[in-house]
């Protein structure tokens, strides 16, 4: 399933800066490399505190590395320099925060247009790509309602497809789905594979969740505790389309869970 | 699907609860308007309408006063110098924190003579305002403008600090350019604070006005309140001092019908606590 790698993690390292009358930080990320085929669906799973969103920041370029390099399409993106990041890569990779981060004065509709918006992308078919993904994800009928008007899981939604709207060759996700209920949960899991399927995206998934790390990969990495290195490297040959709910009933979720269990102890 | 807050019909039911509340707290406050008419009264018939003129003389008067078209000239004055100083003291204010937003060195130099310039008492200004501007409109706009300013830079200022960073980074890694983030993130986020500032600022450009009339002046409500209290004429002070009063409630009138629409996306208990409502 894995094409040729599109993103390359090399020795990737990570300390935050010392603050003044404190002891030098601990290593957050120490020299953590791993490649992402174009196309694949990557969950990388850890515990929490371990740097999962360290280490998508600095993919994303939104914080500076303190070693090591990251390469899109061969190209060496310069991570050293904070000054010299370009969050997004030109919108070629797209990020889904732990929080919404929607911007409480725009509507649902404005929030899923943004993007477009400020890349100068609006027109109607652009325009009709994001209705059509508000009404995939059951957001039709709330285009006008501001973030404070909408549930958690519906808040959710809105901040998936409007990276969705841009179509960034890369995704990362930070736990998209860590703080809502089981049932919620499940339905975004089914709604993300489905909107995955349509275009294939490389996505990178960070979570805590085992299950959902198997639910949703074509591979799974397991992250150590900080500093943060792999302790295990799964393929999940589980065929497509997955039934999210029935899951567990598959013959390789069980022994992959205990597997994933005994690495992340 | 999960529960919605924001439902059609449960909304409906909220408004319909507030209404309810709304009417009795309209009602509320005639009561008290009614107790304080009252006060007064006493008060003007224990000390005698020479010292207190009584509420039904100054009704009469004010009346008066507007059929004849006297008192709406001398509000319209008033007015008028409060409007064009609080325009000239709010647009800069609340543009300067904006432009400076990327210059902290700036800002920092600034920062204790704005601070300064906060605390000093700028009524005391009146008297030199009238010697360098003259006894017009020009002396009371100044007046107005800087009492102003002072105030809403600093609400301007309590707005840009206010910037989630995440919101920010977020529109960069979506392609947003520096003009982007200051117009779609940093502009909307200081909009609230901007409305605070001048919420507060508004009744001191009505005051600021009056004082700068009561110094010298030979048109506007402080002018009339002078003329009224050197003719001992206190149902004629007290008839201004309504008419002041009136055009504060005006105003903030105008300031929540204007911030309500600009901030509809604000959760409603956000403003609640803000007004006080
Ligand atoms: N801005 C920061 N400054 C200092 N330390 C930080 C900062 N952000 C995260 N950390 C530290 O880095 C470690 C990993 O954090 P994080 O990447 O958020 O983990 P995860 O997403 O896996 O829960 C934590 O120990 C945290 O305290
Ligand atoms: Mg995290």
């Amino acid at each position: 399933m894995a094409g040729q790698p599109l993103l390359e993690i090399h020795d990737l390292s990570k300390r935050f800066a010392q603050r003044a009358g404190r002891e030098p930080p601990p290593w957050v990320i120490q020299d953590l490399s791993f490649t992402v085929g174009e196309g694949e669906f990557l969950t990388i799973i850890g515990p929490s505190g371990s740097g999962k969103t360290t280490l998508l920041n600095m993919i994303a370029q939104i914080d500076s590395a303190s070693g090591g390099s990251v390469r899109f399409q061969s190209q060496i993106a310069p991570i050293a320099d904070p000054k010299a990041l370009n969050p997004g890569l030109s919108c070629q990779i797209g990020y889904v925060t732990q929080e919404d981060n929607l911007l409480p004065w725009r509507t649902t509709l404005r929030n899923v247009l943004f993007p477009l918006e400020v890349q100068g992308r609006l027109n109607d078919e652009t325009r009709a790509h994001a209705q059509m993904l508000i009404r995939a994800v059951g957001l039709a009928g709330f285009e006008d309602h501001y973030p404070h008007e909408l549930s958690g899981g519906m808040r959710k939604r809105a901040s998936l497809i409007r990276t969705l709207v841009y179509d960034p060759p890369v995704i990362l996700m930070d736990e998209p789905f860590g703080a809502l209920d089981a049932q919620t949960r499940a339905q975004l899991q089914e709604d993300l594979l489905r909107l995955w399927d349509l275009g294939r995206k490389t996505i990178v998934f960070v979570t805590h969740d085992i299950a959902e790390a198997i639910a949703l990969g074509d591979r799974t990495l397991v992250l150590t505790r900080a500093p943060a290195r792999i302790a295990g490297e799964h393929k999940i040959t589980i065929p497509r389309p997955r039934d999210i709910r029935g899951i567990m009933t598959h013959s390789e979720f069980g022994p992959l869970y205990q597997r994933i269990r005994a690495e992340l102890q | 699907m999960a529960t919605l807050e924001g439902s059609p019909d449960s909304n409906g039911a909220i408004r319909g609860g507030r209404a309810g509340a709304l009417m009795r707290e309209r009602g509320d406050q005639l009561l008290v308007l009614v107790v304080l008419i009252a006060i007064w009264q006493a008060l003007s018939m224990i000390y005698g309408v020479y010292w207190i003129g009584s509420p039904w003389g100054v009704l009469v008067r004010f009346s008066e006063g507007v059929l004849k078209g006297e008192l709406l000239r001398h509000t319209s004055y008033t007015l008028w110098e409060a409007v064009a100083g609080f325009i000239i003291g709010a647009v800069p204010a609340a543009a300067l924190p904006f432009l400076l937003r990327r210059r902290p060195i700036i800002t920092a130099i600034l920062d204790p003579f704005m601070v300064g310039g906060y605390g000093a008492p700028k009524l005391a200004l009146a008297p030199l305002f009238v010697l360098w501007f003259g006894i017009g409109i020009e002396s009371k706009v100044a007046l107005v403008a800087i009492t102003v300013f002072f105030i809403v830079y600093f609400s301007a200022l309590a707005g840009i600090r206010s910037l989630d960073a995440k919101l920010v980074q977020m529109a960069q890694v979506m392609g947003a350019n520096e003009r982007d983030v200051a117009r779609h993130i940093v502009f909307p986020g200081a909009v609230p604070y901007i409305f605070t500032g001048l919420r507060i600022a508004m009744p001191y450009s009505i005051g600021g006005a009056v004082i700068a009339e009561l110094i010298s002046a030979n048109r506007g409500l402080g002018y009339l309140i002078q003329l009224g209290a050197m003719n001992f004429d206190t149902t004629g002070v007290f008839v201004a001092l309504v008419a002041v009063t009136c055009i504060v409630i005006v105003g903030n009138w105008s300031v929540n019908v204007v911030e309500r629409r600009l901030l509809r996306w604000r959760p409603p208990a956000d403003l609640k606590l803000e007004t006080g409502a």
